[in-house]
């Protein structure tokens, strides 16, 4: 299907290349769940037409309060939800190519190297660190997204959720303290106020939102006002999203825990 | 054979801000781009550049029938680096308009007797070439499979904003 040069004169606004720096850049989704299956449609409106999507789950029927674009008869077909991811991007963009990876980006690291933008949509600290790593050791921005519902005795539970963009040669998660020793222990031993993973559609819909809005700043340049990494908190119960406190409080100077001397691939040296 | 260069944002705004600068004797400014090597296929390339570094005055040879000369300081600056971190080396230079930039008559017949001598000591690197406009790029690199020299398939900075310079 052909569209029009005006498809997208709703969104001129983001500048006159914006849509040929939309369509170029490849864009990889780690993770096609609630947030993931949230970014790819966003992205699949607004033009862009080069996705690497990489999650080996298949849709069950406790997904369905949030997967965008699952239905109950692809919970009957246990169907992969980077299928579902497709269906709904080449149904919005028939001219976008989606290389499927059913399975953990770990095990096609090679495929993740050629993105220009990735979307870390992954559960759990020590998850989020391994891809950040990868990211950096190959010049990649990364845009992670994720929430968390916290119970506490006596109160009502409070969603908290969080956008981070880290962009190499930057503070990294771990610099910005999102990720730290007693996150990850914490996760080790299993730690957790309300069962596996609590999710809802309408705060990964906020989560997503912003970090689409994130990337496609970082690609046009629309705002000119992006300028350094973005820790952003999500509050569930009053609806807001303010920058995290910590960015006020970073070391200065490079971030020591990705050198970026240390990037390509290993080398393999005899002694 | 391809391969594809992605700049860290710094590293391209270091070369633009060391190679606007007027010299003593030079009309254009050169510098090196160091990079490390991934794999994206056994045939496909990707070029990492992480660091600048500026040639220094003194390494510039008055030569007015080229934009700019260096002398072989400046080479073996760049071959000890190689030595010394292991980095691939790209030769870069400004040309100072919009859209596409092209390589000179010059930068064509001497760029391969540059690049062979940065693959003496660093074979398992890649090493080439790139030029860069205000908006655009064009490079020219050998990877250790290919001692050819061969185009660069995309250039993209890292920074904010990301730039698509070639694709």
């Amino acid at each position: 299907m052909n569209f029009s040069p005006d498809s997208f004169s709703r969104q001129s606004f983001l500048g006159p290349n914006s849509q040929a720096q939309i369509e170029n850049c490849v864009v990889g989704v780690a993770g096609l769940g609630g947030g993931g299956s949230h970014i790819v449609q966003q992205l699949a409106h607004l033009g862009f037409l080069k996705f690497v999507l990489f999650d080996r789950d298949r849709i069950e029927a406790s997904n369905l309060n949030r997967l965008i674009g699952g239905t109950a008869e692809d919970v009957s077909n246990h169907r992969l939800k980077i299928e579902i991811a497709q269906r709904l991007i080449v149904g919005i963009r028939p001219a976008a190519e989606v290389e499927m990876i059913a399975d953990i980006w770990q095990n096609c690291a090679d495929v993740l190297k050629r993105c220009d933008v990735i979307f870390g949509c992954v559960d759990g600290f020590d998850q989020r660190r391994q891809l950040e790593s990868t990211a950096r050791r190959y010049l990649i921005p990364l845009i992670d997204i994720g929430m968390d519902v916290l119970v506490v005795e006596g109160s009502p539970p409070e969603i908290s959720g969080q956008v981070i963009l880290s962009m190499p040669g930057e503070p990294c998660m771990t610099c910005m303290g999102f990720l730290n020793d007693h996150s990850l222990a914490r996760e080790a031993a299993r730690y957790g106020d309300a069962g596996i993973n609590p999710q809802v559609v309408w705060s990964n819909g906020v989560l997503a939102s912003t970090a689409v809005g994130l990337a496609v700043d970082l690609v046009t340049d629309w705002s000119k006002s992006l300028r350094k990494r973005a820790y952003l908190c999500y509050r569930g119960s009053t609806g807001t999203l303010t920058p995290h406190v910590r960015l006020d409080y970073l070391p200065p100077g490079p971030c020591p825990h990705h050198p970026t001397d240390g990037v390509g691939d290993p080398h393999l040296r005899l002694l | 054979m391809k391969a594809d260069i992605r700049l860290l944002g710094s590293v391209y705004a270091a070369a633009i801000a060391d190679l606007s600068r007027p010299h003593p004797v030079a009309a254009e400014r050169v510098g090196f781009i160091s990079v490390a090597l991934g794999k994206l296929s056994p045939n496909h390339f990707l070029l990492l550049g992480h660091g600048y570094t500026a040639v220094p005055d003194a390494h510039y040879l008055d030569y007015p029938r080229a934009g700019a000369c260096i002398g072989p300081d400046a080479i073996r600056a760049a071959m000890q680096r190689i030595l010394d971190t292991g980095a691939g080396q790209l030769h870069v230079h400004l040309h100072d308009h919009s859209g596409r930039p092209r390589p000179s008559r010059t930068d064509l017949r001497d760029m391969p007797a540059l690049v062979k001598s940065l693959n003496v000591v660093g074979p398992a690197c890649a090493h080439g070439a790139i030029i860069l406009s205000s908006d655009r790029a064009w490079a020219q690199v050998t990877v250790p499979d290919s001692r050819q020299l061969f185009d660069a398939s995309a250039v993209t900075v890292v920074g904010f904003p990301l730039l698509f310079l070639n694709r």
